[in-house]
């Protein structure tokens, strides 16, 4: 028996087994449109007609930040923790899966999801709310930070499943987690700068909450100072490292 | 030599869970049944064994972890997909190309399950899945820990029979944990008997039955009348509704024989009985100690 490498295969498996839980699909694709459905008619109705256009961009930005989280943050988190609660990651590994390997897969398939929901998600944007269209490097950007958002909670959400042990303290601290990032970064209607000092520092510390406040600014191109977006993916990326090596720490993992 | 077991200990907080004194050897190809009561230490011997739980002690083997299999004694799986493709998975291989996996699957009588869900499954076929993918792991160091827990009787003679069968012309080294005296009987050549997390004894079977059993033991109810008949001769321990006798030689066995068959008793003879070998080892070990 060989250590077993990331493959093909694997990233197949994780794809069944992510598709066989319906919270990613609902809270990282239905929800999000859902949402700028909303906000565009409530928010967006309110504005003068030339400028509904921008604030249904805006809009889509902020909103757009919901499918990492949900899928995942929420997503992964219930779907990892059932399978730590039954033992499922030690019985791979104990099958010659090493825990990076088994990770890798998991990213893999997660991506792929969160490719086919920006898909939607961008489809539904342009062809019924009616959006800005993007330049092609500003479309990127999004894309590059969506993933990097994306892997970076699915390692967290891993830390915080192989710590708990338990699928209710996970999807609770998750969840949580999950609403307070929203409120941080401006996804649910209260602005960045209206939150007290404190937390607007936390805030600082997401790069949701730079994504959702300033993509606008450059989406149909322009120059945009990407280092506290940068300094805030350093900051979130060492975080999640942290628990990751934490969590292994506490659980073992290496020694098999 | 596999692997040595010099000096182990596991620690579950304050609470000792195996302590191994004495050296334990495991030799290649050979089958060793692991036995013991509940909170032995037979599971824990398997994780250390493994990795799994910290210890202290050394545990010598030129096999890396890779080269170990084990058939925990609770496996599962996820329940999004069928069992089909989990094991395609595991296995890194399609079902249809592979022949070899294929006779398995036929050798257990899993095809039919195959498109179901683990869920799904009875336990008899979720043990037989986990076989399954064990096996095809084809490690040199294969552990089977409480293979057929949560079974009934017939299931889990049935299976024993077919890992027996399936494991007769192959070398691999097995350990089968067990706390089912009978299935020892068909596939261990080797005993590691435990009893609260310390060794009562381990060797090969018949040396430990002639050691603590004698030739041969006839075994009979334990009624008034038979003891009354037999008790001029060495009764062994064994459980309370039997009387074991201990025959040292073919003389002796004859002589109890003949008495019993001229007083119409009914009567069983072994010369490989795992359970009365057992608790009488533990007997001899504990004779004389204050910590039994």
């Amino acid at each position: 028996m060989k250590k077993k490498k990331c493959s093909l295969r694997m990233v197949a498996y994780e794809w069944r087994n992510l598709n066989g839980n319906f919270m990613s699909h609902f809270f990282g694709i239905v929800f999000p449109n859902l949402m700028c459905l909303l906000l565009s008619k409530t928010i967006g109705g309110q504005m003068p007609e030339d400028m509904r256009i921008q604030i249904n961009t805006s809009i889509m930005l902020s909103m757009a930040m919901v499918m990492p989280m949900a899928i995942m943050l929420l997503g992964y988190g219930a779907i990892y923790s059932l399978e730590v609660e039954n033992g499922i990651p030690l019985r791979m590994r104990l099958f010659g899966f090493p825990e990076p390997s088994l990770m890798t897969a998991k990213i893999a398939a997660h991506l792929i999801l969160l490719t086919v929901s920006f898909v939607i998600f961008g489809a539904f944007q342009i062809l019924v709310i009616g959006i800005q269209l993007p330049a092609a490097s500003s479309l990127l950007c999004l894309l590059a930070c969506l993933y990097l958002v994306g892997i970076i909670l699915l390692v967290i959400s891993h830390s915080i499943a192989n710590i708990c042990r338990r699928f209710s303290v996970t999807f609770g601290i998750e969840m949580s987690l999950y609403f307070v990032m929203m409120v941080l970064t401006g996804m649910m209607g209260i602005k960045t700068e209206q939150l007290p000092r404190i937390l607007q520092r936390v805030a600082a510390t997401l790069p949701m909450t730079y994504i959702g406040r300033d993509f606008a600014d450059f989406w149909q191109g322009g120059s945009y100072n990407f280092m506290p977006l940068i300094q805030s993916f350093l900051f979130f990326g060492a975080l999640a490292g942290i628990m990751l090596l934490l969590s292994w720490h506490m659980e073992g993992i290496g020694k098999r | 030599m596999l692997l040595r077991i010099n000096q182990l200990l596991v620690k579950y907080g304050d609470q000792t869970a195996l302590r191994i004194e004495s050296p334990v050897c495991f030799e290649w190809g050979e089958r060793i049944g692991v036995i013991g009561s509940n909170g032995a230490g037979k599971t824990t011997l398997v994780k250390a064994l493994l990795g799994l739980v910290p210890y202290q002690g050394k545990v010598i083997t030129e096999l890396t972890p890779e080269q170990m299999a084990v058939h925990m004694q609770s496996n599962r799986y996820v329940r999004t997909m069928s069992v089909r493709h989990i094991m395609e998975t595991i296995l890194n291989t399609r079902l249809r190309k592979d022949k070899e996996l294929q006779r398995l699957i036929d050798f257990f009588e899993f095809g039919s399950c195959l498109d179901k869900r683990f869920a799904a499954l009875s336990g008899g076929q979720k043990q037989k899945f986990t076989i399954i993918l064990v096996m095809m792991q084809k490690a040199e160091l294969t552990f089977y820990d409480e293979v057929t827990s949560g079974l009934d009787f017939e299931t889990r003679q049935r299976l024993m029979e077919k890992m027996a069968e399936w494991y007769r012309d192959k070398e691999n080294t097995l350990v089968v944990v067990s706390h089912y005296y009978e299935e020892l009987e068909q596939l261990a050549d080797k005993l590691l008997i435990l009893d609260q997390g310390r060794v009562i004894a381990c060797g090969k079977k018949e040396e430990l039955f002639r050691a603590y059993c004698g030739k041969a033991i006839l075994i009979l109810e334990n009624t008034l009348s038979n003891r009354d008949l037999v008790r001029d001769f060495t009764a062994l321990k064994s459980p309370d509704h039997l009387i074991a006798l201990s025959c040292a030689d073919r003389e002796e066995e004859e002589r109890i024989t003949s008495i019993l068959i001229r007083n119409n008793v009914n009567f069983k003879r072994s010369n490989s009985d795992i359970e009365i070998m057992s608790i009488n080892a533990k007997e001899a070990f504990y004779e004389g100690r204050e910590d039994k």
